[in-house]
Parts: C-alpha cells; structure tokens; sequence
C-alpha cells in the first residue's frame, strides 16, 4: 500500500510505535549477520522454532531474527525478553533448556551466560556487559532492535522520522546546515566534512545529480559497513533519501560488493519495501520529490572504494581512479555533479535529523564529532564491532571493551585504518582516538579497522601482510604505486629471509616517503604508512631482522626455524628432542638436551619454559608440554642407566677456577670440562647446587635429582670444593697464582632488600626469604610462626608461602603490590598455592607493620587500583583511599627481592648502582682480565635457565680467551639435527595435553613430598605426538 | 583567463588548460612518458609531477592531468621533484633496463644503476597503445588484463584478435618499442574470401579505394610511409585530426595520395 502524504505515514510510524509497546509476549532475539550465520544461528533458529513448534506456542512466543548486534565473540547469541537476559555461544541442543527452563520457568542458565575472561564475572543483561556498557550504540545499537526485513519493525522504533521532519518541515538549506553544524565527518577515511561535501554538490551547476553509498568495503578486517547493511538497511536508506533531497539527486547507487550476499539481499530487498510503501519512487509522498537507488555490485576490487574508481566501475569501466580535482562534485558519475558518502556516514544523517546537531556536536572532540563504529579484531578477548564517541583513549576500547589480550600476552600495537593506515604501539594507548591525532601518531582513521597485535606478532612480517595486499590491490594505474608497493616489498620480504643489509633499509624508507608524494590516488598516497609507522616505532625490530638476522617476535621462519629453539636461552634443539620422544628414543633425547644444558630433570621441574610460551601449538591449543617431556625423558633415563658421559675432546692442561655453584657455575664447569679445561668449583656452603639446593624447596625440585645431575657432572673430572668461600680462606689473586688461567664469579643473589618499612630493622619476627628457604632446606625444619605475611613480587614468596605450610604454619598470605597478569610466574604455582591453603592480596601496598612489645603483630596493608603507564611502561599504582586492612601476622617474610653479595671483591670491580657486577654483555667477561661473572651476581635474580645460558655462554668466552681466539659474535641456535616426523593415526591427531598428575592435598601438606608426579611413558609419547613439527614445514 | 606562477614566472592561460601546457608556453620542459598529443592526458606515469605551493602543505601532482588555477604557484624543479623524479626513473630502469627511451633518461638524471633488482621487461605499462586503440582508433581490440603486480597490456583472454585492423598505432604510439607490428593482423584480411578482402587504410577511414593495386600484399603497399612523410605522425591521428577539423582538406589530402 502506498503511503499518499507525509502525515499519513507520520501516522502509520506512530501505528508501529504502538504496536511494539503494546506487544506481551515474550520475544526472542538471535543475531544473524553472517558472522552469527558462520557460526551457526540459522541452526539455532531452526532449534528453537522446533522446540517452540514441539510445545503449541507459536502464537504465544516470538522469534526475532536480527542482524549482527556486533559482538562477534559471542554470536550467535540470544536476547530473550522483556527481561533482557543475554545468551552467548548458543548451539541448537541448547534450544530445548532455553525455552522450558528461562523462557517459561524464568530460571537462568548460567553456563549461556557471558563470562568476562579475567574476571570470570557471569553477566544477565547485555548492557552490563563491560563489551556493550562502555559503548555509545547510536547508530549500531538498533540491529539488536529489528528484523532488518521487515520494513515495519524499522517504522516501530521511530524509523522514517526524520524523513517525515525533513520533509514537512526543513528547507534543503536548512538540511544542509544543519549536517554542516553537527560536524560530521565522511567515516569512509578522510574524515571530509560531510556537509561542506553536500553544499558542494547542491552548488555545482546542473540539472541532474547523483547520490551514491559507497559501500566497497575491503579493509582486512573491517565490517561494520556490511553490519549495518545487514542488519539495518532502512536506515542507510533514509539517511540517502534525507540527502537525495538536500543535494536535489533523483538517482543514488549503492556500490556494494558481491562478497557481501545477505547485504545485497537485505538492501534490495529494504529497497523494494521502500517503493511499495511510496518512500522511493516518484512523487515520494506527495511532495513531487523524485527518488530512484539502484544496487551496484563490484567485483571486490579495494581501489574501487576511492571515489573516481568507484564511479568509473559504475560507468562500465575499470576500476583506476583518475585525478582530482575536477572533485566527484562537480564532475562525477557520467560526468554530472555527484555526492558520495560512506554506508555509516549516511546511517548518521537521520540521527542528526532527528536529535538536531547540536546534541550530535556534544559528543565527540573539538574537531571530530559523533561516534565512531570500530571493528576489534587481531589478538584481543572481545572481537567485535564497537561504536565508542570519538575521543576515547585506545586503552579503554582496547583493555575495557575488548577485555584486553588473550592468553595473558603483552600488549604489542594496534593497526588502525586497514593497509592504509599505521602501527600505533604500546606507548601511545592513552592517544584519544579522532582523525587528527591519529594522522599525527602515524596512522589514519580510515574505515575504522582495528587489528590488535601482541609479542608474538613480527612487525616487519604485518608491514609486509599490508603490503603484499596492497600489490595485489592496487589498480597498477600509476607507476609510482605499483612499482614502490612492489619494490618496498621485494625489500621487507628480503628483510624477513634475513637478506636484506642496512642500506636497503635506508631505500625502504626513501622509498615509502616518496611513493606517498608522488601518487595519485589514496591507496598509493597511504601505502606507505604501515612500513613507516613499524619503521617509526618499531625500528629495532627491523635492525634485528638486518643485523643480527633475527626475528624477535619468533614468526618470520627463514630467521627462526623453530621458535620453541629460539625462545629457550640456551638455545635447546627442542623439535629434534620431542621427536626422539615421539618416537621412543629417551636415551638419545637426553643425550641431546645435554648437548646444550646439563640439568634436563630440573629444567624438566622448575624452568619457566619459555619454549612453551612461544610454540605455535598454543596459538589454537594448548602448548605442547615441552618441560614436562623433558623432565620424563630426564627421570626415565636416570632411573636405570644414568646419563652417559659425553666425549670430552683434547684434554688440556689449563686450569679454570668457578666460583659459585649454582646452575650458571655448574654449566660452565660441565661445557668447560667437555673443552678439555681441569675446572675446580669454589662453594661456599656445606652443599653443591646453590639455589637449586638451598633455595628451591624439595616438593618442587627434590634433592636426590640435583645431586645426580650435579654428579653426572662430577664424571666429566670437573672437582667441587665445599665450604670453601672465597675472600674468607682463599683471595681471587691466591687462585690466579695457583695457576687458574681463567676465573668465573657466579655467585648468586642472596642478600634480601629491606622494605622500607619504619620498624623493620628492630622489631623480631622478620625474617629473609632467601635465609629462611636456605635454612629449611640445610635441615632446619622449624615453622616459622603461626601467622605468616610475605611480603614479594617473586616466585620464591610463592614458595616460602607453600614452604610455611607445610611446617605447620596456620595463616599463610602473600601481599603483592601489582595484579596477577603481571607476576612473573606460572600461574599452576600460584593455583596450587592457593589449593594448599595460601592466601593471595593483588594490588595491594603494605603501610606499616603493626607491633607489640617488640615483636610483630600483623601488618595494616591499603588496595590499589592500577593508574596510567609511565614513561617505562610499568603502570603506576594509585592506593584507594579508605581501603586500608589489617592481616594478622606474628612473622613477616621480606621476598620483594634480592642482590649480590659481592663484599669478597676488591675494589678493582666494577659495580653498577643496582649493586651488580659490571661485564661486557657478550663475553662477560668484567673489567679485570681473565675474571669472568654470570648469572644472578650480574642479572640480579632471574630464572634458572637463563643462569645455564650464562654458564655456556662463559665457558665458550673463556675457552675463546684461554687459545686467544677472536670473539666472533653471538650466533643464533640451528638445529642440530633432521627428526623424520612420525605418522599420525586419526585418532593422535586430536590428542589433548595432559594434565599434570599431582600428589593428593593432604599428603601435600604433610610432607616435603614432590607435588608434580611427572607423565608415564605413554603420556609423554602421546603429548610428544602433538607436536606439529614447524621446525620442517617451509 | 587564468594567470599562475610557473617557477616564479608569470603566465596566462586559459581556464582547462593544463600545468604541461601551462609550462610549455613559458619555454619550461617537464619530461613525459605516458602522456601524448593525440590524447587526453591519463595521469599514470607520474614522470611530471609538479609541486604545488599550499597554504598548509605543499602537493604533488601530475602535470599533464592538473588544470590551472588562479593564483596557483608551481614548482617544476624543486628539490622534492626531482627526487621523485628519480625514484620514477629508477623504477623504470628496473623494470626495463634495455631499453634505450628509458636508458636516455636515466643517463639524463645520472642514475647508473637501480638498487633493485632487475626484470628485463619491455613494456612500462604507460598504457598508450590501450588508449590509442579505444580512443583515437576507437576499436579496443587490447586492454589492460589484471591488476596490481600482475597489470599487463593483453588481448582479451590472450586470444588473438577478432576485432583489430592493423593499424599500428600501438606499436606507433609505443615508447618503448615493446610492441612491434607484425604483418600477421593483416594476413588476416588476405585470408578471407576474395571479394572480403580488406585494406587496413580503408578500416581506419583513410582511403576509399575498393581494391588494391597491390593484390592485399600489405608488405608491398607503399602508403602508410608516403602518409607518415606528409603528416609526421601515425595516420591514424591524421585521421582524426583531419575528420574533426578540416574535413575539405582531408578530402584533397586523399585524393593527393590516391594519385
């Protein structure tokens, strides 16, 4: 029926409006854009309906079929009203649960309920959602409102009354004012005044005039053009009607492309709707206003979504742009005045119509008004499609709406505006995001694409993603683009084989600033921004590709065969190992984990394995349990034969003296002794091992597996003196004139930091962490006290906590000041921590200790809440007033860090401020020659393996110093050798990583018993099978 | 008219005219490679590239396609041009490196060798021969096939032409020589039964001679090289010139040649 005057379809509009809010019954919502369709909603609808079919209620319940509501992450997900309750990941076998027990019984399901990944928070209604609360959802948030085939749905939330204000009461004059007051900008790229854009066309001489909707959409990574197409296609239309009107158009286009089926379905079929009723066509509502759309569909071309090309491919002819000016304004589509806005910048229009410009100019920066629909993809928990006001920071659509990075990764960059716009890293996330400071971080606004990237992301492979689309892409018209893209290619690819040499980096560069100047188009003039904006932020990335022939990131493969190999600081052959295992061959694993690093039982127990951080298995599974397969081929060898002892070459009459022996001592003694070199160890204590026998409890690391690696050790002819401490019986001049050619300090950190706390150096009851493991583990098994504080930011208040409870000690708490993403452990330690009874504090900053008659009585602590980055990066803490708490505590624990001891050295050393020994960062060798140092006394407390890596590294400078060879520079871990992979049935190939078994709780806290049990052989086989082997793929 | 700054020299010229025009007339040379009088300008080879002096910033734009405004200030030669200059010219030298046209202006700008690596190709994609043949010759029997890294100058579907007439104008028109006309487009016409035989000087509309004194022995006919000495250019723009402009003449030019 078609609709003969404005007031009568003023009329029909309220009808609708009625009608919606008189409906009772409940409604059930299910997005369907194809995202929700892709992960199966239309199956889901199918369910319900049966279901609803199954029990008569089809006329007592409705379904809703809407678009896409814009959170991907959660589609296809449900709104079921009128109570608003927000179902996410639906699958059709929820149907049935869904209907009897919330539908009709009110009951929630809480496993359909969103959870918010970190803090495991359920949420009932969407806008709770921290996804959907930070966000300002004027033009978005109607999907979730309408069934974008049903023209009266869109009547039934006010749609088409903005036509009926224009149209009965705005001049176009009037119109055109009042987009130019609001200050909308064209969200297509450039970010042109939309209004100053309509004045134009309406001032260009000429009787006919165009309209189009440019909706080629072809950023990687950018949808919300295709989602409000889909999802809401009346108002896209209404917002071109409202400006058909205004320019004095009687024709538009909507240029869309082919890829994009269900909007060209849902637009076409929007378009015909519109006709029927008489708000297109001729004579639109009696007011002899003329108005035709016709659906254009391109072929997918990106350069197609520049105006001239987009309006040559309209005409029939290829898709190359042409320059400008003569601007599409003046001489556009077959030469006539034309006017082309963005899906979204017309979705805008009716808004601003309807609330009036100056409550659109409210929202928004001084230069940029209105919201802005982001596209949140990449490495982020919430994918999805956000509208957030311009302004917002990065950090709060980032951290707030997209609930941060997955897999507690780092924050690397985020990628704005698809390939023509820029890297913006971690330092700039406080940026407001508008179109002037983005341009000024390097970057553009573009269509709004955001792609998140995290470490494990190599910026110089994203700068060449980019531009291996944008040679593809670009149209090849104008030479400066198609050969620079191409050229500036050939040079990062060469750059990421590990080729490419400084001077190309210099070209590269020359290259993108002048391809941006001297091309004619905007693809060609902004092809060049993500090679300049990674070369700007991220310049050592790229020198580590050129100079060192290195990826930092692990991802570019010709430079890192194997990333596991790569992330390990000793560089172990891990793919070959996890073959040998896969194939049953523990002996020879061993053999060849112990080419590298002498302790594979402990690093199998208490390494922090990088190697499983950075396997590619993690990135859609868990990792492969490389440590855990170390440890069991370790355990399984030193079970019956032992280790067997490698060849030692030439032996030599040289002598080294090791000082220390702890892991970076210990290495270096077994790499030394391999060379040939007679080494002699110095330890202080009464034991060999150092932290990994006195500081590391034994229900991680037990005993009789450190003595029979230090032992293994001891069969290559390498000599342990215990209790001999150097400085004390022996100086370093006494071990030179014994004949040590060479002299290796790795004596450790021991000597805990205060706490700067008022009393702690009188009061009894505070104790060091260091001192007290140390104690423990010489034997003197006595609690400590009752009620524990540890204070720490390690992983050894961990282990002091889990230490305290096994002697017995009732209350155990750890008070950390940052929150648990950033400590710097596995976080199954602190899980099994908190098992055994350990009360964790995040966030929160200890005051003053609390005493009575000189001894502690407990600890007032105050809550933080974490503030913005400082210049290091490292977030500030601000403390919440009024949040202060008393823990109770008769003993505290001081682990918030430790340094060297260094009182035995003379004055000839050089020491830094943080107290740490000096020494040059290649041979490690310090200032006194022939004195090397590694380890903790020169890193300050770290992880076991990186003290092996120093170790190695050591003893290969000292064996360089000893035959007066050069220094030839750090080379980069190869494979050693060539594993044929081993054929998967069906059934490994969807072998899961299995848990750990662990020893029961209760025997936990009885004794020092070893928690981790360690796999079997069958389940070491299995999880070796897991691996993928990228080391051979090419 | 519209007056402008030329390299600080002060011009008039009509509106529409363009910046390579707009320059000639001052005696200024701005070096070319797709653009070509027969044709309207296209923009693609980015060797002109001016600099226009802006209120904010300055732009770079191509010459042959960017009209005269009034007030304009150009730069022909400004440090910044001349590097992209060079950066075009690089690339060309890359792309085709023995070529002798590219050659030339490489020597010109003393660049020696590119700091690419090198490909050995013929054709610099300045589309010319394209234009040539859908605008001046109006039959379009070649095109631009592919985009991107993959653009080239191809027949549709690589199949020999159906609709191509022989004349030339492409190879003509063809800086670079990388299109050479081979006398198997015209075999063509010898192919055909007798009374279909054609002449590819009838086709393009310049002579009106319904049968060949050379029995359609192309290789023996005499008159595209007596055209090419009276005009100094490639028919085919004499046909077009003459159809539009003085059409008696043309009628006497022919009659000349058919003599």
């Amino acid at each position: 029926m078609k609709i003969q005057s404005i007031t009568d379809l003023k009329q029909a509009i309220e009808i609708q409006i009625q009608k919606r809010k008189s409906t009772e019954k409940p409604i059930l919502t299910i997005s369907a854009g194809t995202c929700g369709r892709a992960r199966g909603s239309l199956r889901v609808i199918k369910a319900l309906k049966n279901a609803i079919k199954k029990q008569k209620l089809e006329n007592d319940i409705k379904i809703k079929v809407t678009g896409c509501h814009g959170f991907c992450e959660a589609e296809p997900n449900i709104i079921i009203h009128p109570h608003n309750i927000f179902y996410q990941k639906v699958e059709p076998k929820n149907a049935k649960d869904i209907l009897a027990q919330t539908v009709l019984g009110n009951k929630i399901i809480d496993q359909l309920l969103y959870s918010d990944p970190s803090t495991k928070e359920r949420y009932i209604q969407e806008n709770d959602i921290p996804f959907y609360k930070h966000q300002k959802r004027i033009i978005l948030g109607d999907n979730a409102l309408i069934d974008p085939t049903d023209i009266n749905d869109y009547l039934s939330i006010g749609g088409y009354l903005s036509l009926v204000k224009v149209l009965s009461s705005m001049t176009q004059e009037e119109i055109i004012e009042a987009v130019k007051q609001s200050g909308l900008r064209g969200r297509g790229g450039a970010g042109f005044h939309t209004g100053k854009k309509w004045e134009f066309a309406r001032k260009a001489k000429g009787d006919t005039k165009y309209i189009i909707c440019n909706a080629d959409e072809g950023d990687p990574g950018a949808y919300m053009d295709r989602s409000l197409l889909e999802g809401n296609p009346h108002r896209v239309l209404e917002g071109m009607i409202i400006g058909a009107y205004a320019i004095g158009a009687e024709e538009g286009y909507i240029y869309v492309r082919d890829e994009y089926p269900l909007a060209v379905e849902h637009v076409s079929l929007a378009i015909s709707q519109a006709k029927k009723l008489g708000l297109l066509g001729k004579n639109i509502l009696g007011t002899g206003i003329n108005f035709q759309i016709h659906i254009n569909k391109g072929a997918g071309a990106f350069v197609c979504g520049e105006e001239t090309a987009l309006i040559a491919s309209i005409e029939g002819r290829k898709g190359e742009p042409r320059q400008r000016p003569p601007f599409p304004a003046m001489k556009g589509l077959w030469g006539k005045p034309t006017n082309i806005n963005n899906v979204e910048t017309w979705a805008n229009i009716p808004v601003i119509i309807e609330k009036g410009a100056d409550w659109f100019s409210k929202i928004g920066t001084n230069g940029s008004k209105g919201t802005k629909i982001f596209s949140l993809v990449g490495k982020i928990n919430n994918t999805g499609l956000v509208e957030v006001p311009i302004g917002i920071t990065l950090r709060e659509i980032i951290y707030n709406l997209g609930g941060g990075i997955p897999g507690g990764k780092k924050f690397k960059s985020v990628q704005t505006g698809g390939p023509s716009g820029g890297c913006i890293p971690d330092k700039l996330l406080d940026l407001p995001v508008d179109y002037e400071r983005l341009a000024e971080a390097g970057s553009i606004m573009g269509s709004g694409g955001m792609i998140v990237t995290d470490e494990n992301t190599c910026m110089v492979d994203l700068a060449k993603y980019f531009l291996n689309f944008l040679r593809d892409e670009s149209c090849g018209k104008c030479l400066s683009c198609r050969e620079g893209i191409q050229r500036m290619w050939e040079i990062v690819a060469d750059i990421t084989k590990g080729h490419a040499t400084m001077e190309q980096l210099y070209v590269l560069e020359e290259l993108a600033l002048k391809v941006k100047d001297a091309s004619m188009c905007g693809l060609g003039q902004t092809a060049s921004n993500p090679v300049l904006s990674t070369l700007r932020y991220f310049r050592d990335e790229y020198k580590a590709h050129v100079i060192e022939k290195w990826c930092p990131a692990l991802v570019c493969k010709r430079l890192v065969p194997s990333p596991c190999q790569d992330a390990c600081p000793v560089g172990i052959d891990v793919p070959s190992y996890i073959a040998m295992i896969a194939w049953g061959k523990f002996n020879e694993a061993v053999d060849l984990i112990r080419e590298d690093n002498p302790f594979p039982a402990i690093c199998g127990r208490v390494c922090n394995h990088p190697c499983e951080l950075n396997c590619k298995m993690g990135e859609f599974d868990k990792p492969v349990a490389i440590h855990s397969l170390k440890r069991f081929c370790a355990d399984y060898v030193l079970k019956r034969e032992g280790y067997n002892v490698p060849s030692i070459q030439s032996k030599r009459k040289e002598r080294v003296a090791i000082i220390g022996s702890g892991p970076a001592g210990l290495t270096a003694a077994y790499n030394l002794a391999r060379l040939g070199y007679r080494t002699t160890v110095f330890e202080a204590l009464p034991v060999a091992g150092g932290m990994l026998s006195v500081g590391i409890p034994a229900y991680r690391l037990p005993k009789e597996i450190v003595k029979a690696e230090i032992d293994a050790i001891l069969a290559l002819g390498v000599e342990i003196k215990t209790n001999a401490a150097i400085g004390k019986d022996l100086s370093l001049n006494d071990l030179k004139k014994k004949g040590y050619k060479a002299i290796f300090i790795a004596t450790g950190a021991y000597k805990s930091l205060k706490l700067g706390l008022p009393g702690e150096d009188v009061l009894k009851g505070i104790i060091d962490c260091v001192t007290f493991l140390k104690d423990v583990n010489l034997g003197n098994q006595k609690k400590p006290g009752d009620k524990i504080a540890i204070l720490g930011d390690d992983h050894i208040s961990v282990d002091a906590a889990r230490v305290c409870k096994r002697l017995g000690s009732s209350e155990v708490n750890i008070i950390y000041r940052r929150s648990k993403e950033e400590m710097p452990l596995d976080y199954s330690e602190i899980d099994q921590a908190i098992d055994e009874g350990v009360k964790v504090h995040y966030l929160t900053i200890p005051n003053k200790i609390l005493s009575k008659e000189g001894k502690v009585a407990g600890l007032q602590c105050i809550h933080a809440r974490v503030g913005k980055a400082d210049s290091r990066s490292r977030r500030e803490l601000i403390p919440l007033e009024g949040s202060e708490f008393t823990i109770d505590a008769d003993t505290i624990i001081r682990a918030t860090g430790q340094v060297p001891d260094l009182t035995f050295l003379n004055r000839k050393f050089e020491i830094s401020n943080w107290n740490l020994l000096v020494v040059d960062p290649y041979t490690l060798q310090t200032n006194v020659s022939g004195v090397f140092a590694g380890g903790d006394v020169v890193t300050g407390p770290a992880t076991v393996i990186e003290a092996i890596a120093a170790g190695k590294k050591a003893a290969a400078s000292i064996d360089n110093y000893i035959s007066g060879k050069k220094f030839e520079g750090y080379k980069r871990p190869k494979p050693r050798m060539q594993i044929e992979p081993i054929q998967l049935t069906k059934e490994e190939e969807e072998l899961k990583r299995p848990k750990m078994p662990l020893l029961s709780r209760n025997k936990r806290l009885q004794s020092f018993e070893e928690v981790e049990l360690g796999y079997t052989e069958k389940m070491a086989i299995r999880e070796a099978k897991r691996c993928r082997r990228c080391d051979i793929e090419e | 008219m519209i007056t402008l700054f030329i390299d600080n020299q002060k011009v008039a010229v009509k509106e529409g005219t363009t910046l390579l025009k707009a320059s000639e007339k001052l005696g200024i040379e701005i070096p070319t490679l797709c653009y070509h009088e027969g044709l309207p300008p296209y923009g693609a080879c980015r060797l002109c590239v001016v600099e226009i002096i802006g209120e904010k910033k300055n732009r770079m734009v191509a010459a042959c396609s960017f009209l005269v405004d009034e007030g304009m200030k150009v730069l022909t030669i400004s440090d910044r041009v001349l590097k992209r200059r060079r950066m075009i010219v690089e690339f060309l030298l890359a792309r085709c490196p023995d070529i002798k046209a590219i050659r030339d202006l490489a020597d010109k700008m003393g660049i020696k060798k590119p700091r690419f690596k090198t490909k050995n190709l013929d054709c610099i994609l300045c589309g010319l021969c394209v234009r040539v043949c859908n605008e001046v010759a109006g039959i379009g029997a070649i095109g631009f096939v592919n985009r991107g890294k993959k653009l080239k100058v191809d027949t549709p579907f690589h199949l020999a032409s159906d609709v191509c007439i022989g004349c030339g104008a492409c190879s003509f028109v063809c800086p670079t020589g990388a299109i050479e006309m081979e006398l198997d487009a015209v075999k063509r016409f010898r192919e055909l039964l007798g009374i279909e035989h054609k002449c590819r000087y009838s086709l393009m509309g310049l002579v009106s001679y319904k049968v060949c004194s050379n029995n359609y022995e192309c290789w023996r006919c005499k008159v595209d090289q007596r055209i090419r000495d009276s005009l100094a250019t490639h028919p085919i723009f004499a046909a077009k010139k003459i159809k539009t402009e003085k059409v008696n003449q043309y009628f006497s030019f022919l009659k000349k040649i058919q003599e």
